[in-house]
Parts: C-alpha cells; sequence; structure tokens
C-alpha cells in the first residue's frame, strides 16, 4: 500500500471539502494554489472529482448534515488515500465544540493523517504540512 | 408621505392593536403589537404602505418568547420591526425558573408543558416569509398557524422531534456527542 503511496505522492491530487467552514480555511487553500505560494510545484493538482482525488482536504467543523457527506465522499476516494484536517474547526471544532450541532470532530469520523492548525493557518502552514505528510509516506515505504 | 404621516397612519390604523411604540432613531422604530393582530398589520404594511419585508428574528427572552419581523419602508428610509412577545411554555420545578430571584421567574401557578407556542404565519402574504419562519419554528418550537409547510428547514432529518436548540432550557440529548478537546 505505501509503494503505491510513493508513486501517487509524485503528483497527489487534491480534493477540496468544506464542511461548514466560515470560507477563511478554503481561501487560505486557494492562496496555496495561487502562483505566490505555487503549490503545483509539489505536483498537486485541484481535482474536480473526489473519484479523481489522493489527498482529501477538509475544513469546517463536520456538523451533522455534512459528517454524513463526509463519509459518503470518504467511500468514494479511490484507496489508499490521504486525509488532510485543514484550521482549528476540522481539528477539534474551535468555538464550535459546544454546538448542538457539531457532536464530534472530524476525527471521529473518518481517518485524519495531517493536522493543520491555525485560524486560518498561512498558506505556509498548509505548505508545510504537506511536505510533512509527503515525508512522512517516504519514509514509511522504505 | 412623510415619515410623521406614515407612523400617524400606522398608529391610528392599529391603535388597539399596539402595545408600545418605540421610536428609536430616524432611521428604527420598534412596534410591540399583540400576537393576534399581526397578520392584519404586516398585510397593511406590505400593501398599503409598499413595506419590503426583510426578516424575522426568533428570540428566547427571559420571560416570553419573542419574534420580531422587520419591515423596511425605502421611500422614508425607515426600519421598523412588528415585535410580538408570546407565552412560553415552562415547568414550575425546573431549576431555571427559580435560579433568577423573584423578578425573573414566571408566574408559579402550574406548569404548562404540553403548551405550544403559536402565531398565525405570514407565509399566506408573502412567501418570504416561509422559510425564516420554517426556521424559527425547529430552532425555537413555535407554531405558525397557516403555514404552507412545515417542515424542517436547518436541522438534520434525524433530530428528535420536540428538541429546540435555541431554547434557553436546551440540554444536550446526544450520547455519543464529544465535548471535550481530548487533551
Amino acid at each position: 500500500m505505501s509503494v503505491k503511496l510513493t508513486a501517487l505522492l509524485k503528483s497527489p491530487w487534491v480534493f477540496h471539502l468544506s464542511t461548514g467552514s466560515c470560507n477563511n480555511c478554503d481561501i487560505e487553500i486557494l492562496d496555496c494554489l495561487t502562483p505566490r505560494f505555487d503549490i503545483e510545484r509539489f505536483g498537486m493538482l485541484l481535482a474536480g472529482s473526489i473519484r479523481h482525488a489522493d489527498v482529501l482536504l477538509v475544513t469546517g467543523s463536520a456538523n451533522r448534515k455534512s459528517m454524513e457527506r463526509v463519509k459518503r465522499l470518504y467511500e468514494q476516494v479511490p484507496k489508499p488515500c490521504l486525509v488532510v484536517a485543514i484550521g482549528e474547526c476540522a481539528l477539534s471544532r474551535g468555538m464550535f465544540i459546544n454546538s448542538y450541532n457539531c457532536p464530534v470532530p472530524v476525527d471521529k469520523i473518518i481517518p485524519v493523517d495531517v493536522y493543520i492548525p491555525g485560524c486560518p493557518p498561512r498558506p505556509e502552514a498548509i505548505i508545510a504540512g504537506i511536505v510533512k505528510l509527503i515525508g512522512k509516506v517516504k519514509a514509511q515505504a522504505q | 408621505m412623510t415619515r410623521e404621516d406614515v407612523l400617524k397612519d400606522f398608529k391610528g390604523k392599529f391603535a388597539g392593536d399596539i402595545l408600545e411604540f418605540t421610536d428609536k432613531s430616524p432611521q428604527r422604530v420598534y412596534v410591540e403589537i399583540k400576537p393576534g393582530s399581526i397578520k392584519k398589520a404586516a398585510l397593511f404594511l406590505f400593501k398599503d404602505l409598499g413595506a419590503r419585508f426583510n426578516i424575522a428574528t426568533g428570540l428566547d427572552a427571559r420571560r416570553h418568547l419573542e419574534i420580531l419581523y422587520h419591515f423596511t419602508l425605502e421611500d422614508i428610509n425607515l426600519l421598523l420591526s412588528l415585535r410580538v412577545k408570546l407565552p412560553k411554555p415552562f415547568k414550575t420545578s425546573s431549576p431555571a425558573a427559580t435560579g433568577g430571584g423573584p423578578m425573573d421567574s414566571p408566574p408559579t401557578t402550574g406548569g404548562n408543558d404540553g403548551f405550544v407556542p403559536e402565531i398565525d404565519s405570514l407565509a399566506p402574504l408573502f412567501e418570504a416569509a416561509n422559510w425564516v419562519e420554517r426556521e424559527i419554528h425547529e430552532l425555537l418550537g413555535i407554531n405558525f398557524r397557516g403555514h404552507p409547510d412545515m417542515r424542517k428547514l436547518l436541522l438534520s432529518d434525524d433530530w428528535p422531534e420536540g428538541v429546540y436548540p435555541l431554547r434557553r432550557d436546551y440540554k444536550e440529548w446526544d450520547p455519543k456527542a464529544i465535548r471535550d478537546r481530548g487533551v
């Protein structure tokens, strides 16, 4: 499995899923794709469909309605796949921890590989997180 | 018509229905009105004065449930909020009723647990009231009489009946919910 993943990580295609975030993390993800931060130098491309993706980026505190959608999307990703939780909401629900509509954090719904904290995380932090993920998977493969 | 004419007209027409009239600022007026006359007041504002229905706000105040219907009168630059106060269901034995001191506790003539606050729906008058009334219904448990479609709007389908998250006495109902950060 890890050999497969190492091959994929030469050009990981990412799919961006917002589970009810305030759009701030989403804008930072878009920032990463702009020429200024140019995440494409790692071969990353935004995939239009989850069925084409290798990495799932999750932002936002999964609420009761989007929890079901997160599960359904995770079932559709071609395995092996990696999940990156971006932003405080996706990590621990941030200020929405006591909300009636956010019962569990994202990592209790699907397995999460990398946590990138921040509200929102800077594009540099997102890039650093992704680079660490790639390093981790490569180390596992050896 | 000037601002004074409009307000005089409105006050004259609903003299028996207005409970309180607050002239807050040149752009803002609050009118507390009897819950039974909300439909004719809204119809008058909407049809005769040509007001635009902005949005409605529902809130659970200490002693009553409250709905504010916000209307904009654009030609005189005025935001008029119709306020209705509805009695709220309470339990005599609940700690919330006794916690706030004698001033805050509702009348102690026995609980009215099965009581559902009700008001006439404005959705038959203008379509814009449809969704916001559905939202107030699911979040605060106010029943809108004559609403064409009183389904849930925002909450998930497995949300239990009779649990209203924006009520002051809302309690955690989901045993699977995790409320700590695990650190």
